[in-house]
């Protein structure tokens, strides 16, 4: 297993001395064998703690984490003060919410290959790492000479996914990717990640508050509510469930428009329409 | 009576490349008009433009009778007040009070009176128990009604909520559109600029931005039925509509389905 959480807790301490316990015995396993799964969960739940444990940004205030075998735990860097996480990063690479406001280079260039360089990668080989990835996020070559400043915030946030990338990771962990985006630059994104999960076998972990994403992308969906992991499985029984309103989560459209079908029609419709055809083809069917 | 007049308007940050190509648009007194566009499409661009922080390269935009120029810009503003997308990059205040403060200030309103706004303006969003707070360690929704407040103690006669809602959680959107309705139900003119086919459906109108031009201006039911227009639009439709469009291509005569999906697509 790539990553395992055990029992972990966190805790921040606020300035006045206040604690918030952000993560509560949080036990889960995530392999970096093609899965493709999305972490779903109200403002303030502990989606983006959890996802910062993954390479050690942020360490359990108890329990511990094991990523690619290397135990963390709150006094690592005391009990072994020889332990390398910095190695973690590159294994799993953490896009974080608005990552375009990260660019800072003066060409695209520069900025995708600093993450490669900066874990040893030679120059020359990074560049064609950068010429590769570049066409990998959508962009063509010639974007490579631009600076990033000038480029839309489509275009920045797949500069900025093309930097982490580059370092070749074998888990993405993306921070609401979509957020911001209008619906045209949001499929052309996850259509991306789509293809990255496909094509390279990478696990791909993606925090999002949209339902239509979970329902149309994921494989397994990860629930947070109140620093809890409570649920962890596939999306489908997910919204099949009676407590989503007790997590503050809504139903995907398609099930929304399905099930106020059903009430309005007094039908009952047992297979849950995937997309707009499906749900076509059911309608037809009763009417 | 037009509170706004667009009349030919023309934009372009290159020469060759228009943002913006005669677009006209007439808002009234009290209406909710959204603007509906993809990334791109120039309606954040618009929303520049009337407020007067860029410059037409062509055409003229009245407001409230006044023609906006060099001279009127100031006056203008005070006019318009505008929320934008990113709540982060609105903050000026070290405390939530001294934010909502900070337009007042700008208008100079008395002391006094600013004292009693930011108490009336606060509690009417919800967020009276925040006032000393610092607005960094507010959620983004919270973030977005702080602004809001300030706005409204401006008492501006038009406020443009610049895709406000787009980077919140679906509980803070929620929040944000009650708020949206409940000032243009007290008379505020609003303007809502999105691409989000959902909230659209709120307002009274929708004007329908594509690659700089007006494809479509009207009622928000006419603009609903106008199928041709809508698919070229390239927008994301909504579900239901979608399912009543097809419904209809499909020539299955069932008023009792296409009631339903159009209040359905009416969120009513």
């Amino acid at each position: 297993m790539a990553i395992k959480f055990e029992r972990v807790n966190f805790e921040y301490i606020s300035a006045d001395g206040s604690s918030f316990k952000a993560l509560k015995d949080i036990n889960l396993e995530i392999s970096d064998k093609g899965e493709f799964i999305t972490l779903i969960g109200e403002t303030g739940s502990g989606k983006s703690t959890l996802v910062q444990h993954m390479n050690a940004l942020v360490k359990p205030s108890s329990g511990e984490v094991t990523v690619y075998g290397i135990k963390i735990y709150n006094d690592i860097k005391k009990k072994d003060r020889n332990v390398k996480l910095n190695p973690l990063r590159q294994k799993v690479g953490l896009v974080f919410q608005f990552p375009e406001y990260q660019l800072f280079e003066e060409t695209v260039l520069k900025d995708i290959i600093f993450g490669p360089k900066n874990f040893g990668v030679k120059e020359a080989e990074a560049i064609e790492r950068a010429k590769e990835i570049i066409k990998l996020v959508g962009l063509d070559e010639s974007y490579l000479k631009r600076s990033p400043f000038n480029l839309s915030g489509g275009e920045k946030k797949r500069v900025s996914i093309a930097g982490i990338l580059a370092m070749e990771p074998d888990i993405l962990v993306l921070d609401e990717p979509t957020s911001g985006l209008d619906p045209k630059g949001r499929d052309a994104l996850l259509e991306l990640f789509t293809s990255i999960h496909n094509e390279l076998d990478k696990t791909v972990i993606i925090i999002t508050h949209d339902m239509n994403t979970v329902y149309k992308y994921a494989s397994r969906v990860l629930v947070m509510s109140e620093g809890e992991l409570v649920f962890d499985g596939d999306p489908l029984k997910l919204f099949t469930k009676k407590n989503l309103i007790d997590w503050n989560l809504d139903l995907p459209e398609i099930i929304q428009i399905t099930r106020q079908l059903e009430d309005k029609l007094n039908i009952k419709i047992n297979k849950l329409p995937r997309n707009v055809d499906e749900l076509f083809n059911i309608v037809k069917g009763v009417l | 009576m037009n509170i706004i007049e667009i009349k030919d308007l023309s934009f372009s940050y290159l020469e060759d490349k228009p943002v913006l190509s005669n677009v006209n648009l007439e808002i009234k007194k009290g209406e909710w008009v959204s603007i509906l566009g993809h990334n791109g499409s120039g309606k954040s661009t618009l929303s520049k433009l009337i407020i007067g922080l860029l410059k037409a390269d062509k055409g003229e935009i009245v407001v409230d009778g006044l023609t906006l120029d060099e001279e009127t810009v100031y006056e203008v503003r005070r006019k318009i007040g505008i929320v934008f997308q990113n709540p982060d990059n609105q903050f000026v205040g070290v405390t939530v009070e001294d934010d909502i403060a900070f337009g007042m200030e700008n208008l100079c309103f008395e002391r006094e009176e600013m004292i009693k706004r930011i108490d009336e303006y606060a509690t009417k969003v919800n967020m009276q128990d925040y006032l000393k707070k610092e607005p960094h360690n507010l959620s983004g929704g919270q973030k977005q009604r702080v602004a809001i407040a300030g706005i409204l103690a401006m008492n501006t006669d038009i406020i443009i909520f610049d895709e406000a809602t787009s980077m919140l959680d679906p509980k803070g959107r929620d929040k944000i559109m009650e708020y949206i309705k409940e000032i243009n139900n007290e008379g505020v003119t609003v303007i809502t600029i999105t691409h989000d086919m959902k909230e659209a459906v709120h307002s009274d109108k929708i004007l329908i931005l594509k690659e700089g031009e007006v494809l479509a201006f009207g009622k928000t039911n006419d603009i609903l039925n106008d199928k041709d227009t809508l698919n070229s639009s390239n927008l994301e439709l909504l579900l239901p509509l979608k399912l009543l469009y097809k419904i209809e291509e499909a020539n299955i005569n069932n008023q009792e389905i296409k009631d339903i999906l159009w209040q359905l697509s009416l969120n009513e």
